[in-house]
């Protein structure tokens, strides 16, 4: 009887162990669980060319995950970024009419943080919530974007923006090396300076913060405008690799990066997240799609699963955080 | 027949409740070891100890709010294991939280009855047969409050009895209060007692969780004391006094630590004045003037408008009319930006909704109301000047935690606050303005506060320390300002007796402040 018991014990606290360390590095256990098993179930999947094709199909929604995340970590959240990401790719095309293309680059990104700042400033100042502004200026965006094309596709042929897409440095394709510069910049502004840390204190608790002398509604404002310039380098890439742009762009990946972000850990609640976990986040997903394309499963299956993955990760961190 | 009084001091009855070996462990922390405590029907047990000591972690393990790590816990008979405070709730045994849990916007009745409203059988809410309990519930336990009121629209006072009448709705036999008193006013105080002492003539049990002693003299049958999860015992409490226990809750004897003797800081020179400030609808005109190093105690009851004008001086809330001055020069102050620009600095009331990131490590609550100065020109934050910042006060302060990257809501009341207290030492304030600083935290974390206080006066800071207990205030203020209903009452010099202020702060007789419509 008596060992009975202290074998259940002790059971149950390494149970606890292996419980917390899956807590503790959740994304990283879960990226590494699929990881094995697809490349079990299909040796293709580990091939240097399927790593670099992940990554790559990766790069578009992981850069617009970066924006996502700030936003979401200031207590916001942004669903406009998926139209954005249409206007700004349409632009890219359609400005390189007028102007050479490291031009059109500069005004795509100032477009996508001017409205950036309009998400922000309709949030912090005229207080709608985030969710139902971005709804607002989502559905006004895409109008534009449909008015700017004509509701046609745009085609544009230029080598040097074409690198952008489709461009390699050695072997490995450029927006792969753009998406992780982005990410080591983007992490690096959210541990290490003032305007990362004010943005997990405002998520983390906004009267206080205030009330430590922070300018609650810029840094707010801030973290759409980081949102919105994430969002128009996505369309660029995303433009520089299609070298043409439908009306319809962009549709859904602003679930895509919300769920990167959330997969990654990120407090849908605000204050806790992390730029560097969100990438993988974003690879998680774009691998479970991969995989499910290499095995032949239908893409109304890879919805059904996709909601799913988003589903249990936010809700083991939301149940554990209950219990704890 | 034997009174319930006599009944509750006889410890061989059957007890309501029964926590035998209760265990909690935390990371880090053994937070409750082997508890056991009975309380009897219709008792008042006080449960007592400093901050830390496992008083919030038993009532939690008790309701089910945490899950118990080892132990049994036995109520009205059975043995119970709760799975949330809304089961323990349902089955009689509530809790009335520090904080209050009542919905601001709904009106009395139906907090009462939230989550047990009386229903047809399609769920449509009957609100008559609501009434009537709610009536019947007033007549018995002898309430008098608006059930069509909004609960916004109460005092704290009435609201905590909102949340009695919410618990014997549901037929508590047992109610826990955690610090049921913390903000009340002291003729609140009195009512709230009249009340509890009813409960328990009605043979309602009640378990008392507070730092004030007086209290627990005031009303309880029995005192459990608790130090670093231990029960330290349980004692009669007409067998101690004041020094026994407060022996018991340290372990060690505390001397008694009145310091009248006379600061002289008229020569100094005036740093900052206050005129005729307006902040409606409480704060109604009201001018002080403060001088370098002194520290200035402003007391009066709840509602008489003293946070309201802490906000005022803190930019928190925009004042509708008045003048602050510093240093000899009109200033403007629109935000709390622009306070700290000028050198002020406001330890807020509600340290864990307005003092602290809960959920940062400690450090970065320090380091978060002056980070420019821990940052070059990008923006970009120097680890290092930020952990030696921490190790200054950790040692200045003497704050207690192993690590910087400890996260704050880990943290002790005392050791939160003296946190807070940092973060504004490292912005340079000329101004200190503590609003209740010493709330809710325990005796010997008190005492280092207002020994903190004084040392920041003797190097020149200026406080002003805002609180509605008079003891506290005489002991640690140079000079008192009483307010009464949003304007000044009176000024006292620290010799003046204690009956005089109470008086100024009463406005004459008490039986005014209880407003009875």
């Amino acid at each position: 009887m008596k060992t009975n018991r202290s074998d259940t014990v002790s059971l149950s606290t390494l149970l606890s162990q292996v419980l917390r360390f899956i807590n503790r590095f959740k994304i990283i256990t879960a990226f590494l669980v699929v990881a094995v098993f697809i490349s079990i179930s299909t040796p293709f999947f580990l091939s240097w060319n399927n790593i670099l094709n992940i990554f790559r199909q990766t790069s578009i929604v992981g850069i617009m995950a970066i924006g996502s995340t700030f936003v979401i970590i200031g207590g916001g959240f942004d669903i406009s970024v998926g139209s954005l990401l249409a206007l700004t790719a349409a632009m890219a095309v359609g400005l390189q009419s007028y102007m050479a293309w490291p031009f059109a680059i500069i005004v795509v990104i100032a477009v996508g943080a001017g409205f950036g700042l309009i998400n922000g400033l309709l949030s912090s100042k005229i207080r709608i919530p985030a969710i139902i502004a971005t709804l607002g200026t989502m559905t006004i965006i895409r109008g534009v974007v449909y008015m700017y094309t004509g509701g046609y596709p745009l085609y544009v042929d230029s080598p040097g923006f074409a690198f952008i897409g489709s461009g390699r440095i050695g072997s490995i394709p450029f927006p792969i090396i753009l998406l992780l510069i982005m990410v080591a910049f983007w992490q690096f502004i959210l541990v290490k300076t003032r305007l990362g840390r004010y943005t997990c204190a405002i998520g983390g608790n906004k009267e206080a913060s205030r009330l430590s002398g922070i300018k609650v509604d810029f840094y707010m404002t801030m973290t759409f405008v980081i949102g919105g310039s994430m969002a128009a380098v996505s369309g660029i890439v995303y433009a520089a690799r299609l070298l043409s742009v439908t009306p319809l762009a962009g549709q859904g990946y602003e679930l895509d990066a919300i769920a990167s972000a959330v997969i990654g850990g990120t407090s849908v609640a605000g204050g806790e997240g992390s730029v560097f976990r969100t990438l993988i986040g974003a690879l998680l997903l774009t691998m479970i799609t991969n995989a499910f394309n290499l095995l032949g499963i239908h893409l109304y299956i890879q919805y059904v699963f996709k909601g799913l993955v988003i589903l249990a990760a936010v809700g083991f961190d939301s149940y554990s955080k209950a219990k704890a | 027949m034997i009174s319930l009084n006599e009944v509750a001091e006889q410890e061989s009855l059957k007890p309501i409740l029964k926590l035998d070996k209760l265990s909690k462990a935390f990371p880090g922390v053994q937070a409750l070891d082997e508890v056991s405590i009975e309380i009897a029907e219709g008792e008042i047990h006080a449960l007592l100890g400093e901050n830390g000591s496992g008083k919030s972690t038993l009532t939690k393990c008790v309701v089910g709010a945490y899950k118990k790590d080892s132990g049994s816990v036995f109520f009205d008979g059975r043995e119970v294991d709760f799975s949330s405070p809304a089961e323990s709730y349902q089955n009689g045994l509530s809790v009335i939280y520090q904080e209050r849990s009542l919905i601001p916007k709904f009106t009395v009745l139906q907090n009462v009855f939230l989550g047990n409203e009386s229903t047809s059988r399609v769920g449509v809410l009957n609100e008559r047969k609501c009434k009537e309990r709610f009536s019947s519930l007033s007549k018995e336990y002898g309430f008098d409050i608006p059930p069509r009121e909004k609960i916004n629209r109460l005092g704290v006072a009435e609201q905590k009895t909102v949340e009695i009448m919410k618990a014997l709705n549901k037929k508590s036999r047992l109610i826990i209060m955690d610090e049921p008193t913390a903000s009340l006013s002291e003729s609140e105080v009195e009512h709230f007692f009249e009340v509890v002492r009813r409960l328990k003539q009605k043979g309602i049990s009640i378990i008392y969780i507070t730092h004030i002693l007086d209290e627990v003299f005031a009303l309880s049958d029995r005192i459990t004391i608790l130090r670093d999860g231990k029960k330290v015992d349980t004692v009669r409490t007409d067998s101690v006094n004041k020094g026994t226990v407060i022996k018991m809750m340290i372990g060690k004897s505390l001397k008694e630590h009145f310091d009248t003797s006379q600061r002289s800081t008229d020569k100094n020179s005036i740093i900052m004045s206050a005129k005729n400030i307006v902040n409606k609808p409480r704060v109604k005109g009201v001018s002080f003037d403060l001088r370098k190093g002194e520290i200035l105690g402003i007391t009066g009851l709840t509602g008489a408008g003293k946070t309201e004008l802490a906000r005022s001086l803190f930019g928190v809330d925009r004042i509708n009319s008045g003048e602050i001055w510093m240093n000899a020069s009109k200033i403007r102050i629109k935000s709390p930006v622009d306070a700290i620009k000028h050198g002020i600095a406001l330890i807020p009331e509600d340290r864990k909704e307005d003092g602290l990131i809960l959920l940062f490590e400690l450090y970065k609550n320090i380091t978060l109301a002056h980070l420019r100065g821990f940052s070059n020109r990008l923006g970009i934050l120097s680890r290092r000047n930020e952990m030696h910042s921490v190790k200054e006060y950790k040692k200045k302060l003497d704050i207690r935690f192993s690590s910087a990257n400890q996260i704050t809501r880990n943290l002790s009341g005392g050791n939160q606050q003296k946190i807070v207290i940092a973060k504004w030492l490292e912005t340079k304030p000329s101004v200190l303005i503590m609003d209740e600083a010493t709330q809710g935290i325990d005796v010997n974390a008190k005492e280092e506060i207002y020994a903190i206080v004084r040392e920041l006066s003797e190097e020149g800071f200026s406080v002003i320390f805002i609180s509605s207990e008079v003891p506290e205030t005489r002991n640690i203020a140079d000079r008192i300002l009483v307010l009464r209903e949003g304007k000044l009452a009176a000024e006292f010099d620290r010799s003046a007796p204690q009956d005089d202020v109470m008086n100024a702060v009463l406005g004459g007789t008490a039986e005014n402040e209880n407003k009875q419509e």
